[in-house]
């Protein structure tokens, strides 16, 4: 565990980066999360992902199924990973605030 | 020191690293992949290393942290003398003594498990992954510990391995270089069952010292008794998913189907495991449509931990595995099913079934199958109908090592392909003689650090060889080929190998469960049930 700089103030971070205190997020932690997993810009798209993330995680406390989060926003997996180079588990869900994955996934 | 010349007493050394690993030294793979380069394994930074033991190979696996005083370290170092002596009573280790204790003491050194040992031969032999010098380093530690005569006749009988911190940290981390797989055990002509000794060191480390991967324990058997799943999935959010998958299936294939929920008295209680409802959900589907349309009265478990199969105390800790048993039975048995089938898991087979059967005992002493057999019966004795012609493409089969090698469960899987799959080909070596994917005993799910790097070279290479020599006739990209894994560990171990090796892109290799296959050849349902995307 390691406290790092993120949107401008004190974040814990896990071995992997991942942020341990989903209320922590806000979109400027967001921001300085995309840059360690090499996105460019935050885009539109990737806005309304990290979005969705965030909400379902909120809701239901894990991150949705990769099949219905593509469906439900009209993007293919490929777009996926073109606009988070790492995949929606381990790139997207970081930015989102979400804790690492865990289990059998 | 070079990594081939490392000797067992060599692991209380006071270094800061016993073996630098060398990604040269690894084996080569076959083509198109013969001039294929791995980076190098990812360096523990310094200040990590201040607070993470990485001395064994610079490896960090199971997360020791170190400790911060000699106190502490010696504090630990008893600990560690007090669960040797536990691992070698009977009142202390009533699941394992036997043959823990008829692998210690008649091992006769042939080294015929070296050979058999997948991590060992793709490491490029280096000495710590061999099987016999893990159990030597505790067989020694514990022949010192038993004789009567102590340390003063330890050197002559091989017991001369003084018990320091840096034996006690290396032991542990060394214990998650074996990924259980039992391969050395098939071969021994002994018996000894070296992966057991592993899993036995790990079953020390957890309950006595609290030592064990967070994945493993903190985000898995703790998480999966308190939120029910290991995944963090709680029965809100299962229920989200199966509607989802209902809707999903109506999309694929035309078809209503409705996923039975809690239905008391079924002849089938399925128990998935929950990757399969987060990452593979055509998997739990694929289920779903097959026994809707064969007619079966069948039902999943919305309650606690019953919708999720997984026991990852199997790999680690008796009392951890116990907790969770006992909860799936009782969940089965509250539901009054005629039998509990599981799905796709193999080291939930094992978990329900071998070594299960220990533990579900009186009232819940519930027949439990695995879902093979009950799909040989589907498809070999035409209760679902088939036209193989959809699945006419190369595809190879990948024997889990907990269902095959452990359960002894080979011709089933093999009777349905061969029914299903005109262009299946087995792998060389298969069935109880297969290597492990590389992602065993938990392996798959140790995502942290620098972990994965050593699972994709080493731990997976084996594995990653056998897939594309089993396509060597195809192997380009224009020809769609697939890997049948009809297990969640290894489905993301594969994943994880294939997308390492690019072999999606440069060789159009898909993987999957066997259920998906069957699926996709019932005439009753539409075309197209696989879909040819890499996830």
């Amino acid at each position: 565990m390691a406290t790092v700089t993120l949107g401008g103030k004190d974040v814990e971070i896990d071995e992997d980066g991942f942020i341990q205190d989903p209320n922590e997020w806000n979109e400027d932690v967001a921001l300085d999360l995309a840059k360690t997993e090499g996105v460019e810009e935050m885009g539109e798209d990737h806005w309304k992902l990290v979005h969705y993330l965030r909400d379902y995680y909120l809701k239901f406390g894990i991150a949705p199924m990769i099949r219905k989060l593509c469906k439900e926003n009209g993007f293919s997996l490929k777009y996926v990973y073109e606009m988070f180079p790492s995949g929606p588990a381990k790139g997207a869900c970081k930015v989102a605030g979400l804790p690492k994955p865990t289990g059998c996934v | 020191m070079k990594p081939q010349e490392t000797r067992p007493k060599d692991i209380c050394l006071d270094c800061r690293q016993l073996v630098e690993l060398d990604v040269g030294d690894i084996t080569k793979l076959p083509p198109p992949y013969d001039d294929w380069v791995d980076e190098p394994i990812a360096e523990v930074p310094d200040e990590k290393r201040e607070r993470f033991e990485a001395s064994l190979d610079g490896v960090i696996g199971n997360v020791i942290p170190v400790p911060g005083t000699e106190e502490e370290k010696q504090a630990l170092v008893e600990k560690f003398l007090v669960g040797i002596d536990k691992l070698f009573s009977k009142e202390d280790n009533w699941t394992f003594l036997q043959p823990f204790l008829l692998s210690i003491e008649n091992c006769v050194k042939c080294n015929t498990c070296a050979d058999a040992c997948p991590i060992f031969e793709a490491s490029g032999r280096v000495e710590i992954y061999r099987p016999l010098f893990r159990a030597d380093v505790l067989r020694r530690i514990a022949n010192r510990k038993r004789s009567k005569l102590g340390a003063l006749t330890g050197r002559l009988t091989g017991a001369d391995i003084p018990v320091t911190w840096e034996t006690v940290a290396r032991l542990a981390d060394l214990a998650y270089r074996c990924t259980l797989c039992r391969r050395c055990a098939q071969d021994c002509p002994m018996g000894i069952d070296n992966g057991l000794i592993a899993r036995e060191i790990r079953k020390l480390f957890s309950q006595e010292l609290g030592i064990h991967p967070e994945e493993l324990h903190g985000a898995g058997t703790m998480k999966q008794l308190h939120v029910g799943s290991s995944t963090g999935m709680n029965p809100m959010a299962l229920a989200d998913i199966l509607e989802f998958a209902e809707e999903d299936i109506e999309e694929r294939t035309g078809l209503n189907i409705k996923i039975p929920v809690d239905k008391a008295g079924a002849d089938i209680l399925i128990m998935h495991n929950a990757g399969e409802f987060l990452s593979w959900p055509e998997n739990l589907q694929a289920f779903a449509i097959m026994f809707e349309l064969a007619g079966l009265s069948w039902t999943i478990a919305s309650d606690l931990v019953g919708y999720d199969s997984v026991n990852y105390g199997l790999f680690y800790d008796d009392i951890q595995y116990s907790r969770v048993t006992l909860k799936h039975a009782e969940v089965a048995r509250k539901l009054g099913v005629k039998k509990v089938v599981m799905g796709e898991c193999g080291h939930a087979h094992k978990a329900f079934m071998a070594t299960g059967d220990r533990m579900w005992l009186g009232e819940s002493n519930i027949p439990r199958e695995s879902c093979l057999t009950l799909m040989e019966d589907l498809v070999c004795n035409e209760k679902i109908m088939v036209d193989p012609s959809r699945n006419d493409f190369p595809v190879t089969l990948h024997d889990p090592c907990n269902i095959t090698r452990s359960m002894g469960i080979v011709m089933p899987q093999r009777k349905v392909l061969k029914k299903i799959a005109p262009q299946f080909r087995e792998m060389t070596p298969h069935g109880v003689h297969n290597y492990c994917c590389g992602g065993g005993s938990g392996f798959a799910i140790m995502q942290s650090n620098n972990f994965p790097d050593w699972r994709m070279r080493i731990a997976g290479r084996k594995k990653f060889a056998q897939i594309i020599s089993a396509f060597d006739d195809c192997i380009g990209p224009e020809t769609n080929k697939y890997v049948c894994a009809p297990c969640s560990n290894c489905k993301g171990q594969i994943r994880d190998l294939l997308t390492y090796y690019e072999a999606w892109d440069r060789c159009r290799i898909l993987y999957g469960g066997l259920v998906e296959l069957v699926v996709n050849a019932m005439v009753d349902v539409k075309e197209g049930f696989l879909e040819w995307d890499f996830h």
